[in-house]
């Protein structure tokens, strides 16, 4: 993992003071609360509906197990006892007071952490491949070059103040866990035929009221040249990007309206000026040293048989569900990547609890090198387990509530906070993902049904990624009453595409009843076993509307 | 609510007077020091060429702000002064028009933020090459010294004189 230097740790210590006084600043009435917004804004400090939010970045969704104690501490100490992981690998808390926001910087600031540029128009807190350095073939580990992005793009003086938020996202591997097609930059690290790294940059996608998959726009830049690229990039868009009017202001739209080909030529004719000062060729030294950070853990030599591990499946069924659901291939033998899922039934997706997280720090130090990360899909993985040590960890997950062998199935979802939280939603959408896995409990029923994404919005800025579910669902506000639309064949992988709308939408009572027909629908046109989307794609909407709007 | 005009000379901040005029597109071009539009700039009318005062250029605020400022490289010579218009704290593109000037151009003269320039983004002002700031008079010398003190370092280049972290480590 990376480590603070002094130059780290500085630039932090600054920011809190700054946040401290732009505090004291709104506390004694010197600025009022329009100016002190953009301020808040620039740091995490959310008004929402009931009370201030926090957001805490996790830069590319790695923690130690010190960082998460410390996120455990926050949560009991100026919290109600809990966190909620989001979709873009940081933890928000819902109830800190105003007042101890700069104390609690300074706590987080002790375990090399931060609330910077996780809101704001600004480049977000950048995202990445929650297996890095774990999986097999990995062209290379994502977290250096996203640890490059991190530090270039923290307090860039020009970058800060853009029409819209901007969100980055790398993957180093061909099967994109990331979902960097769908954000305003999205990098995948490549490897040519002679051995060289280099990086193919889309621009443009997004979710929100206008989805678009991003356009390929750079092939393949290489490592020193990248940030010259992507400040290429950032110019185009903090000059030509649209300020008249906020939903037309992503980068997306100007992508759309001038199109792929002029915003290409526009990039690399502002590459190749920025290109010939040279003061952003990045240089090896220091890409070497922050590689050096992700270097591979000490993993023992270990080989079959691992007969704990085996004894285990074999005796214990509840625990083989589990390795067959959240336990993943590790790249080194006898080892394993261990995801666990914060989507217990008829819980809060990405939710954990003071305990959870302390336990969860534990585990990590005592079986997987220190190390956890947070996904996209809000849940969390351990990342480095020996497969000998998976039985005495399933027991310490089933503990505290952390087992839930769900990973990739139909109870698997995301869902914005909704109506309960937020004062932007349009419907609610925490209970509607409660009531469907309730509905979807058991365990053998959600194995026959396989992999199933559902991803539930309360409004069209579209938080809960509904437009690249299996199935969407998306609140919205019909004269004071809450309906939900649905849409099916959403995918956010490297075959990414956007889900289609059913029809008309659904009531609160309805929708759960609606999806379940959906699902009956795909269980009996799918052949074999194949999965959803691949009977989505061979079949259409057709089949699945016939049945869901006959009784209607 | 009044102003007043803070200016960095010799890498001191200072308050300074000094008399620019804004002459409207459709004024006659008078006085010595002259303030024009980018319009009127790159139209290169007659009276331009005629015009024996300093010239300056404000780069107003609005949906094309700066978009074409690099057509003015063969007149830089002739301008004292460019002022970028930040009509309202969210609207970020006169950093990028700052940095143009500064980096790829090389604008030598003064860069002046005018408009809604607030304290908290005096830092990022400074590092992208302006060097004086129409403030309120509230916002004193002391608070502005501050401001552009809250970092003692920054992670990237841009046109000031730090090299950026990433870059000193090695």
């Amino acid at each position: 993992m990376y480590r603070y230097d002094e130059f780290d740790h500085q630039m932090v210590q600054d920011r809190v003071e700054q946040f401290r006084d732009q505090v004291n600043r709104r506390i004694s009435g010197e600025i009022t609360e329009d100016a002190f917004k953009p301020l808040r804004l620039m740091n995490g400090v959310y008004l929402q509906l009931h009370a201030y939010m926090l957001r805490v970045a996790i830069p590319y969704g790695t923690l130690s197990g010190s960082q998460m104690r410390k996120l455990a501490h926050i949560a009991r100490e100026y919290d109600r006892g809990y966190g909620h992981f989001t979709t873009r690998q940081n933890i928000q808390y819902n109830w800190p007071s105003l007042d101890r926001i700069p104390d609690l910087l300074n706590e987080l600031a002790e375990v090399e952490m931060h609330a910077i540029q996780t809101s704001g128009n600004c480049i977000r807190n950048v995202t990445s491949d929650q297996y890095a350095g774990a999986i097999a073939n990995e062209v290379e580990d994502p977290r250096i070059i996203s640890e490059v992005i991190r530090q270039w793009s923290t307090f860039h003086p020009e970058f800060s103040f853009l029409p819209r938020k901007f969100k980055i996202a790398v993957t180093g591997h061909e099967n994109d866990r990331a979902a960097i097609r769908f954000h305003d930059i999205g990098i995948v690290i490549k490897q040519n035929d002679q051995g060289e790294v280099g990086y193919e940059v889309h621009v443009g996608g997004g979710l929100g009221r206008t989805p678009f998959i991003a356009k390929k726009i750079g092939d393949f830049v290489p490592a020193e040249k990248l940030l010259a690229y992507l400040e290429a990039v950032m110019r185009v868009y903090n000059m030509l990007g649209r300020r008249d009017n906020s939903y037309k202001a992503r980068i997306k739209i100007l992508v759309h309206e001038i199109g792929e080909a002029e915003m290409r030529r526009l990039v690399e004719e502002e590459f190749t000026k920025i290109d010939a000062r040279d003061v952003l060729s990045l240089p090896h030294a220091e890409l070497n040293r922050i590689a050096a950070y992700f270097a591979p853990p000490a993993f023992e030599v270990l080989s079959a048989p691992f007969e704990i591990f085996e004894a285990a499946k074999a005796s214990n069924s509840a625990f083989a569900d589990w390795v067959e659901n959240n336990v993943v291939e590790h790249r080194q033998e006898g080892y394993a990547i261990v995801n666990i899922s914060l989507k217990p039934i008829g819980g809060i997706p990405g939710d954990a609890t003071d305990v959870q997280m302390d336990a969860l720090a534990d585990m990590a130090a005592n079986y997987s090198f220190d190390e956890i990360r947070v996904t996209h899909q809000q849940n969390l993985v351990l990342p480095h387990v020996r497969q000998e040590d998976l039985p005495a960890l399933f027991v310490q997950l089933q503990e505290t509530e952390l087992a839930t062998p769900n990973i990739g199935l139909i109870s698997d979802q995301i869902a914005c906070p909704g109506l309960d939280y937020c004062n932007l939603a349009n419907a609610r959408s925490i209970p509607i993902a409660q009531e469907i896995s309730t509905r979807f409990e058991d365990l053998k029923q959600q194995s026959n049904i396989g992999d199933l994404s559902i991803k539930i919005s309360g409004c069209i800025n579209a938080c809960g990624h509904h437009h690249i579910g299996n199935i969407g669902i998306l609140g919205v506000d019909k004269k004071g009453t809450e309906f939900y639309q649905l849409s099916l064949g959403g995918s956010h992988d490297e075959n990414a595409a956007l889900g289609d709308i059913t029809g008309p939408a659904f009531t609160s009572e309805q929708v759960v009843g609606a999806v379940e027909n959906i699902v009956d629908s795909y269980l009996q046109l799918r052949t074999d076993d194949e999965p959803f989307i691949d009977t989505y794609r061979r079949v259409g909407m057709a089949p699945f509307k016939e049945r869901l709007y006959a009784n209607v | 609510m009044s102003k007043h005009l803070i200016r960095m000379e010799n890498e001191q901040a200072v308050i300074v007077q000094d008399g620019w005029a804004f002459i409207d597109d459709d004024e006659p071009l008078t006085g010595d020091r002259a303030v024009i539009s980018l319009t009127r700039l790159l139209e290169s009318k007659e009276d331009l060429a005629q015009f024996k005062g300093q010239l300056g250029l404000v780069l107003r605020a609005g949906t094309k702000q700066g978009e074409d400022i690099r057509d003015i490289q063969s007149k830089l010579d002739n301008l004292a002064i460019i002022m970028i218009e930040f009509p309202v704290y969210r609207n970020g593109r006169g950093f990028s028009s700052a940095r143009i000037l500064r980096d790829e151009l090389g604008f030598k003269g003064e860069i002046r933020a005018i408009g809604d320039v607030l304290f908290d983004q005096l830092l990022f002002m400074k590092r992208c090459g302006i060097n004086a700031y129409e403030v309120e008079t509230s916002l004193t010398l002391e608070k502005f010294n501050k401001a552009t003190s809250a970092f003692s370092d920054g992670y990237q280049p841009a046109a000031d004189s730090l090299r950026g972290i990433l870059w000193n480590r090695s």
